[in-house]
């Protein structure tokens, strides 16, 4: 078999593997990669990642929900630790760079929604400085500005917990406007969002999941062409 | 009107009788800060003693001109009783509902002690429910709730967990749901005997925004049935978020009442349960208390009503730090406009 068609197969196996929750397998295939010398990154973009866009669409057409994304993303993770070590600084480099603070408000301890983003900045190549859940307001300014990060990303599921996003943005924007703030949480309205002042929304973890893949996607094109 | 009591008015809604207007009521929480204020208490002393709890209650429902009283407040109430730690976030400035810091590994290690009522704040729960029923039982319906099967899982095991295990150890979480399934049967007929008028059943962790609508119907469907059958009227089935596809299955659960939030599409939801159920809902427990205008809370008022419901209520608990004007202008909406008779309920 030639390097080429080795590679569309291992990425056949690494995309289908996701789509279907199969870990092994995927570990497998993310393992021949390595052991071959194919390019890691290449895997993670058109093998994971492209997964990762098809349960994006199963979950739009609703034959996907949120235990189906998670287990396809217990599957992308299983491939993801396997390949990252392997990714080329250089590819990094000339690919994506960028650094995102994430967590979920104090007063919130559902992190689904959170982990997923997380887990498609990660994909992505983006440096996540992740704080964790039922996090005190203050920290994410702090940590945005001690990694001087351009993104922050909240979340909170819980009406009862979504005004304290609107403070987290208030204190960030006041110290440096050009921060881009995504909020998620089944509470939120674009109304809401934009009286916030955020620069995006999602209101839920699959749907945050979908705007995250069409970041994804974008990359890929670019990276294709 | 002046002649039926707002515990009448409620009470004849649930079973259908005329009513002279919509009550404006809940069945989940509506704490209001004014309240709080009013009484020279914080936030967080509300959920730690029966007298503020229920206090609280009381001068939300005369402030505002509620129909009815609702408490408890927070969701942690029944896992702290089976030995969880709860964080009540005692220092904060903020509005902090209570939280599960930290919850059991899997579905098989939660601990279900035989006499969970009378740990931790359930006592306080059950007694502010009793003071209820002594100062405002005559005229006002009491209302509670209590979390739902899949969701007080949620509570006690890690969601993502919980989500997981549903597929691949379907049996573990299965066993888990019928245990706290029998609980619930034995919590809401405590509250119902301290003195609770209508009881609401918060299933809100499986949605369409988290579950299929083939995992509610073999997995959370079946639990809500049993639970439905076992409790006396009125009994409400509340879901929030995404609603749509699984309304009929809702409406196939037992409950005389249906609540949703305002990601539901109203009128098609009436259209597919037909006029044979009340419907309640859904407006946005935060935008329209505490930053719609009076002309929008009017538009959107109307809109619940027009869509069908049988009482406009809030989709979720309603964010305690309310407009007072905009709170009042609320209930004077739904008095004025609901006047009319709807799909479920005459008027006298």
């Amino acid at each position: 078999m030639g390097k080429e068609e080795l590679r569309e197969e291992l990425l056949q196996v690494l995309k289908d593997g996701v789509v279907n929750f199969e870990e092994d397998k995927v570990k497998e295939a993310a393992q021949r990669v390595v052991d071959e010398g194919l390019d890691a990154y290449d895997a993670v973009m058109n093998g994971l990642a492209a997964g990762m866009e098809v349960v994006g669409d199963l979950y739009d057409q609703h034959e996907y929900f949120v235990p189906e994304l998670l287990m396809a993303a217990d599957a992308l993770y299983a491939g993801l630790d396997i390949l990252r070590p392997h990714i080329k600084v250089e590819d990094l480099d000339q690919k994506v760079k960028g650094q995102v603070v994430i967590g979920t408000v104090q007063g919130d301890v559902h992190d689904i929604g959170k982990n997923l983003i997380k887990m498609m900045f990660e994909v992505a190549g983006f440096t996540v400085h992740d704080l964790g859940r039922d996090v005190p307001l203050e920290k994410f300014a702090e940590e945005q500005m001690r990694t001087d990060s351009e993104i922050v990303a909240l979340s909170a599921m819980m009406t009862t917990t979504m005004m304290g996003m609107k403070k987290v943005v208030q204190m960030i924007k006041e110290k440096n406007p050009d921060v881009k703030i995504m909020l998620g949480g089944a509470p939120l309205t674009s109304d809401v969002a934009k009286l916030f002042g955020a620069d995006g929304y999602a209101e839920s973890a699959g749907n945050a999941v979908q705007e995250a893949i069409k970041m994804i996607s974008q990359l890929r094109k670019l990276q294709n062409k | 009107m002046n002649d039926m009591t707002s515990r009448q008015r409620v009470l004849n809604l649930f079973s259908r009788k005329p009513i002279d207007t919509m009550p404006c009521f809940s069945g989940q929480g509506m704490v209001t800060v004014p309240a709080i204020e009013a009484l020279g208490i914080r936030f967080p002393q509300i959920h730690l003693s029966a007298e503020n709890m229920a206090g609280t209650a009381i001068k939300s429902m005369e402030m505002f001109g509620f129909d009815s009283a609702v408490v408890p407040y927070d969701m942690c109430t029944v896992p702290e009783a089976f030995g969880l730690e709860v964080s009540i976030y005692e220092d904060a400035e903020d509005i902090l509902y209570p939280t599960i810091p930290k919850k059991w590994a899997s579905p098989e290690e939660v601990v279900i002690p035989e006499d969970y009522v009378r740990k931790g704040r359930m006592p306080i729960v059950s007694e502010a429910i009793e003071i209820l029923k002594e100062r405002i039982g005559d005229t006002h319906a009491i209302g509670t709730w209590i979390l739902g099967p899949f969701t007080l899982a949620g509570q006690l095991v890690e969601l993502d967990v919980l989500m997981k295990m549903a597929f691949k150890e379907k049996a573990k979480v299965e066993a888990l749901l019928d245990r706290l399934t029998n609980l619930i049967i034995d919590l809401g007929r405590h509250y119902r005997e301290m003195g609770a008028d209508y009881v609401n059943l918060r299933e809100m962790g499986t949605g369409a925004d988290l579950l299929s609508p083939r995992m509610f119907k073999t997995l959370v469907q079946p639990r809500l049935r049993k639970i439905f059958e076992a409790w006396s009227s009125p009994k409400i089935l509340h879901i929030c978020g995404s609603t749509d596809l699984i309304i009929e299955l809702m409406n196939d659960c037992g409950a005389e009442a249906i609540s949703v939030d305002h990601k539901n599409t109203l009128s098609e939801t009436r259209k597919k349960i037909g006029n044979d159920i009340l419907l309640l809902g859904d407006y946005d427990g935060f935008t329209l208390p505490s930053k719609a205008s009076t002309q929008e809370i009017r538009d959107a008022v109307k809109a619940c009503i027009d869509s069908g419901v049988d009482a406009v209520w809030p989709g979720c608990d309603i964010w305690p730090d309310i407009k007072p004007e905009n709170m009042t202008a609320i209930n004077e909406a739904i008095r004025d406009l609901g006047r009319s008779p709807t799909p479920a309920v005459g008027r006298t």
